[in-house]
Order: structure tokens, then C-alpha cells, then sequence
């Protein structure tokens, strides 16, 4: 809606460029949006050379992972593989016979992770965001004071709750942990969403008949789904990157280990295999991608416009 | 049987009193107008008859039965928000059938509902659209819509035209009213606007710090005001106040001292001891060009015309700020002293605590 209007706007303020016939074309963007073609330059510069910093690890890996072996260790290093090919991608397979099995693993585990946090978070940060009750506070505070510590600080108390409830080498045992330890920052997250959607709008319902849960579901959760989203990912990411210390700590098994420790089949007793690992890492990224493309379609913005007016 | 009786209704946040005792009698079909500056308590009242806020002290009845602790849609009212309070995710339609669909009504049920609702409300084209592509007027109506297909005992409407241009929201007024006289339910109307209360209500509450300063018709307030709040509030532009004080009573007229200006002797029963401080009304649509009355000479600072109406301002030597309205376009300029009178029977006159004498 603000798009047409701003066309309009924009029509109008470039009119009297009609009488000056040398200009080649009418931008049709706002003034606040215009720059000159060296601006423009500049910014593409900018990102290219961020992009470049942040993605250069990548770059190196895809590139090791289309060299042969005996050309990693050659001198001078040659960064352009001669004669690459993606044999790697293939060898990987046989190299490692359980290495499927590791990527769907680590895929499954933070599926799992996720749906269980989504499931306890939407109606935990909802309480947060709009009910009253003595502790909420406090118990926020906690859940801050939570993230402060990183999983492995915990690493042998929860070995014992694990070996407790025998959980030891099991999905569970990397599950559990990755669920609670992602859970809080979660709920911080979406209590500020949901705080955000007018209070009117529960009220509306409440007026209207509509129970709290019934609210929730049909007005609340719809536009909170941007912020809901987010935490999915944040939560799929953070379950993928985190299971490595689980793992290794509470899982013994081979069949469920995930590709983090999977990646260390690679390392051989003579050599290491590094085209190969690098190869399995990008396959193993493969499935978080295809996850992120598909939730972002969904992160829909400006959801809430004419709900209330401000 | 009145429809909505609120007794000794009160309401605190934590040490705040915010409602001081509140006792009104609604009757069936009525409409009533909340009316009174910011603050004063009208939407917080709003919402405890709405079931929306608790109710700390005293009782709601509706329909003769004490509703204090019955959630909103047992109570039979229906709210509309200043805000609209609209799903922007649903469509028109899925906006007006909500409450529908929380009753788990059967769908030709709904679509009945919703279709009588959206033709008495024009708003039969825009079924299909999100509220986010209409306009505040349609926005408003939507928001009227989810109210009317509960078919409710009574219709909350929390300032629901103070979000429209000046335009349109003289126009929504007028559908509202007419919607009143085609639904016939009763209304309850919260405002800050004196105009809209004027012209809408049946009868007008006003509201003054938490607690009623005067009940009665549009015409009973304007022509008769308890106080120097109700006075002051009704009527633009406001009524001119003058101090002065009482320099003798006799049963049947009282004269009033008011400085510079001269006395005044207005046909008053009441009993005020001379020397008690008084306050003058007058509302500047009874002062007059030429002599009254009473007669004044007053220099004008700005003079407004509006072709209609002439509106001049001035202060007077008591420092008030004094204002004249005159029908269509008389002869009148900032900086050149006029003279106006007024009648003596359309003053007003205030104790020294603000309560009127007659």
C-alpha cells in the first residue's frame, strides 16, 4: 500500500522533470533513496568486501574440496585447483559408508529440537507477553541468567541427570540438553514479538467470547508467525551447531552420532582425508539451507499493518 | 426497568482511584454519552461495564441481574475500540464472522449474519479485502460490523471516531445514529468530544475526576449546568466566566459586584450572603452587538470570520479571556471597541464552590 503511495508521491515530484527532455529515464524511486552511480559503486564495494571476509572460509573449503588429495600439501600452495573435479563428492560415500546416516542424524536431531522448543515457547512467550503473574519477572531474569552459561560448563552435572534418567546414548541425550539450553533465549525472543501485537486485539477476542487459547491460536500466533519463524531458525541453527559437545559427551553409539562427530571418521590413522571431509561439510550444511529458503518465505513483514491505528 | 444500572461503582489501580462512586440508570434503547476531558475515567468506566477491567467496589447490573464477575460475552454487550482492533490476517468477512465463529454457529448461520451485517453497513464489496487495504471509515465500519452480529443487548463504543479527518467523522456520526434508530439496542458512547455527545446523545454523562458531575439531556446541560465544570465543558466556544462577588441578596434578585465591569442584578432566589465570591457565565453566543441588558465595552484582539458566525476575542480587565459569537458577518475589526449586551435571563451564575445558584 505504501508503495503505491509513494509512486504517486514520486510521479508527482518528478513532473517538472518532463519539460527537461535530456534525462534519459525518470527514476522511479524516492529522492531518499537515489544515488549517484560512484554511491552506488561504493556500497557494492562495501558489501562485496564484508561478504568476502565473512564467506572466505567457504570459499577455501569448496576450493579444497575440488582438489585432489596430494595437491593440498603442494609448494608453493596453489589457492585455483588444477584439474579439479568433484570426485571428492563422490568418494565421500565409500570413504565413510555411515556418513548418510550422520547427516540425517544431525537433521533429525534438530528437527526434533525444534519442533520441541517451538511447541513449549509459543504459549510460554505468550504468558510472558500478556498475562500477569507473581514471578514473571524473576523468572525472565533466570532465563537470562541461563544463557550465561555455555552447555559445556554444565558438561558433567548433566552427564549425571542423563546417566539418572538413562538417556545416556540415546537421541534423547543430545535432544534434551540442545531443547533446554535454546528454550529461554527463545522466550526472550518472542515475548518481545508478541508484546508488539496491540493488546486491543486480545481484548477484541475476549470481548467477542474467545478464550485465551482460542486467541491465541486464531489471532495471536498468525501474526506473531515472522517472530515465531525467527526462532525456528535461531533455534534449527543453534541445535545444529551445539550437538557436537553433546555428542561426543553423552552418546557413545555410532548409529546416532551426528555429522559433527561424523566428520571425524575422516581422520584416518595415516592421513586425513580433507577434500573429502570438506566435501562432507558442504553436504552436511546442504539441509540447514534448504531449511532456511523455506522458512524465510514465510518471514513475512508488515503483518500487523491496519490492525490498530497509532 | 432500567437495562443497565451501575451502583456506587468503583475502580482502583493499586492507590489511584480512578472511579469515585459512580450511579447511573440506563434504560432500553437509550443513547448515552461518557463525556469529559482526558483522565476523567469515561473509558475506564467503559471497560467495567464491558467486563474488560474488575471492579474494585459496588455493582454492575444488567438486565436486572449483578454481572461483576461474568466475562464480556455473558454480560450481552458488544465493544467497539477506539483502535478497531481489527485481525489484519482475516478477511472483512472473517473479521465481521468472528464472534460467529467462536459461538461455533453453522456456517449458513454465519453467512446470514454476516451479510445482513455487511448490507446495513455498506460494506458488501469489501468482503473479500484485508482491513489493511480499506480505509479508516471501512475500518470503522468492520469494527461496527463484529459488534452488531452478536446481536447484543447493548453497544460499547470506546471514542470510535477520533481516529477520522474531521470530515469523515461527521459523517460516520450521522450512519451511527441512524444505525441506533434502525437497531433500536441501547448504546453507551464514550467521548471526549463535546460536539459528538452533543448531537448523538439521548443523554449525556459527564465525567470529572472519577466522578459524575452532571447527568441529563444535550439541551438540560446546555441550558442548565449544575457546575462551573459541566458549563465550561458544553458549549463551543466556552462559556465567558467572570469573578465577582455578591454585594447584596434579597430573596428574589441577587446584584453581583464585578469590578470594573459594573453590577449586575440577576433574578435569583437563593440565599448568598453578600461578600461571597461568585462566578458570572455567559455563553458568547448570547452576547449581542449593540446594548442588552447588561452592556459592556470590550476591545477585540482576533476576530475569526467564518461567514456563518463572527467569533471575536478579548480580555477583559479581570484578566479573563472573554469571547462573543455573532450570527453571519457584522461590523467588526481587532482593535476597534465594540459594544455588546446581553439579556439578563441567559446568565448564569456559580457559587464560590462552583455549584450553580438559582
Amino acid at each position: 500500500m505504501s508503495d503505491v503511495a509513494r509512486t504517486t508521491e514520486v510521479a508527482s515530484v518528478d513532473s517538472p522533470a518532463l519539460v527537461k527532455p535530456k534525462r534519459r529515464a525518470r527514476s522511479t524511486k524516492a529522492m531518499i533513496d537515489r544515488y549517484k552511480w560512484y554511491e552506488v559503486a561504493a556500497l557494492y564495494l562495501g558489501i562485496a568486501l564484508f561478504l568476502f571476509f565473512v564467506l572466505a572460509p567457504f570459499i577455501e573449503g569448496f576450493l579444497v574440496s575440488l582438489k585432489p588429495l596430494a595437491q593440498l600439501f603442494s609448494r608453493p600452495y596453489s589457492f585455483i585447483p588444477k584439474n579439479g573435479s568433484f570426485d571428492a563428492y563422490v568418494d565421500m560415500w565409500t570413504s565413510v559408508p555411515m556418513l548418510g546416516m550422520y547427516i540425517f542424524n544431525s537433521f533429525f536431531i534438530s528437527t526434533v529440537v525444534t519442533l520441541i522448543v517451538i511447541t513449549i515457547v509459543v504459549p510460554a512467550a505468550y504468558a510472558f507477553a500478556r498475562f500477569n503473574f507473581a514471578g514473571a519477572g524473576v523468572l525472565l531474569g533466570l532465563f537470562l541468567a541461563v544463557n550465561m552459561f555455555s552447555g559445556a560448563v554444565l558438561l558433567i552435572p548433566l552427564f549425571r541427570l542423563m546417566r539418572g534418567l538413562g538417556l545416556l546414548n540415546t537421541y534423547w541425550a543430545m535432544i534434551v540438553p540442545g531443547a533446554a539450553f535454546l528454550i529461554p533465549s527463545s522466550i526472550w525472543l518472542l515475548r518481545t514479538y508478541m508484546m508488539r501485537i496491540p493488546k486491543e486485539l486480545d481484548e477484541a477476542a475476549w470481548a467477542d467470547g474467545a478464550s485465551r487459547l482460542y486467541t491465541l491460536r486464531r489471532v495471536i500466533l498468525p501474526l506473531a508467525m515472522p517472530g515465531v519463524v525467527v526462532v525456528a531458525i535461531m533455534t534449527f541453527i543453534g541445535a545444529y551447531a551445539q550437538q557436537f559437545i553433546f555428542a561426543l559427551t553423552f552418546n557413545s553409539k555410532t548409529e546416532f552420532m551426528p555429522l559433527p562427530v561424523g566428520l571425524f571418521a575422516f581422520f584416518g590413522k595415516q592421513e586425513v582425508l580433507w577434500n573429502e571431509l570438506m566435501a562432507a561439510s558442504f553436504i552436511g550444511i546442504l539441509p540447514v539451507m534448504i531449511v532456511i529458503v523455506f522458512l524465510q518465505r514465510y518471514l513475512v513483514a508488515g503483518l500487523t499493518a491496519g490492525a490498530v491505528k497509532h | 426497568m432500567s437495562q443497565l444500572s451501575l451502583k456506587h461503582l468503583e475502580k482502583s489501580f493499586n492507590e489511584a482511584r480512578i472511579i469515585k462512586g459512580i450511579d447511573l440508570e440506563v434504560s432500553h434503547g437509550e443513547f448515552v454519552v461518557f463525556v469529559g476531558p482526558s483522565g476523567c475515567g469515561k473509558s475506564t468506566l467503559l471497560r467495567m461495564i464491558a467486563g474488560l477491567e474488575d471492579v474494585t467496589e459496588g455493582e454492575i447490573a444488567i438486565g436486572g441481574k449483578v454481572v461483576n464477575d461474568l466475562p464480556p460475552v455473558q454480560r450481552g454487550i458488544a465493544m467497539v475500540f477506539q483502535s478497531y482492533a481489527l485481525y489484519p490476517h482475516m478477511t472483512v468477512y472473517e473479521n465481521i464472522a468472528f464472534p460467529l465463529r467462536v459461538e461455533k454457529l453453522p456456517n449458513a448461520e454465519v453467512e446470514k449474519r454476516v451479510m445482513a451485517a455487511a448490507k446495513v453497513l455498506q460494506l458488501e464489496p469489501r468482503l473479500q479485502h484485508r482491513p489493511g487495504m480499506l480505509s479508516g471509515g471501512q475500518r470503522q465500519r468492520v469494527a461496527i460490523g463484529r459488534a452488531i452480529v452478536r446481536q447484543p443487548e447493548i453497544f460499547l463504543f470506546d471514542e470510535p471516531l477520533s481516529n477520522l479527518d474531521a470530515a469523515l467523522r461527521s459523517e460516520m456520526r450521522i450512519e451511527l445514529m441512524e444505525l441506533h434508530k434502525r437497531l433500536g439496542s441501547t448504546m453507551i458512547y464514550v467521548t471526549h468530544d463535546q460536539v459528538e455527545a452533543m448531537t448523538m446523545a439521548d443523554k449525556i454523562v459527564v465525567l470529572d475526576a472519577g466522578t459524575i458531575s452532571q447527568i441529563g439531556s444535550p439541551l438540560q446541560l446546555y441550558h442548565k449546568p449544575d457546575n462551573l465544570f459541566v458549563a465550561g465543558f458544553i458549549g463551543s466556544p466556552k462559556m465567558n466566566f467572570i469573578a465577582g462577588t455578591v454585594s447584596s441578596a434579597d430573596g428574589t434578585t441577587i446584584a453581583v459586584d464585578m469590578g470594573k465591569l459594573g453590577t449586575i442584578t440577576l433574578p435569583r432566589s437563593a440565599k448568598v450572603g453578600a461578600g461571597q465570591a461568585v462566578t458570572v457565565g455567559i455563553r458568547p453566543e448570547h452576547l449581542q452587538l449593540g446594548e442588552g441588558d447588561f452592556t459592556l465595552s470590550i476591545t477585540p484582539r482576533i476576530v475569526e470570520h467564518l461567514g456563518i458566525h463572527t467569533v471575536i476575542y478579548s480580555t477583559l480587565p479581570g484578566g479573563e479571556n472573554f469571547i462573543g459569537l455573532f450570527e453571519g458577518d457584522p461590523k467588526v475589526s481587532d482593535e476597534a471597541p465594540v459594544t455588546l449586551g446581553f439579556a439578563r435571563d441567559q446568565v448564569h451564575l456559580f457559587d464560590g464552590a462552583g455549584q450553580a445558584v438559582y
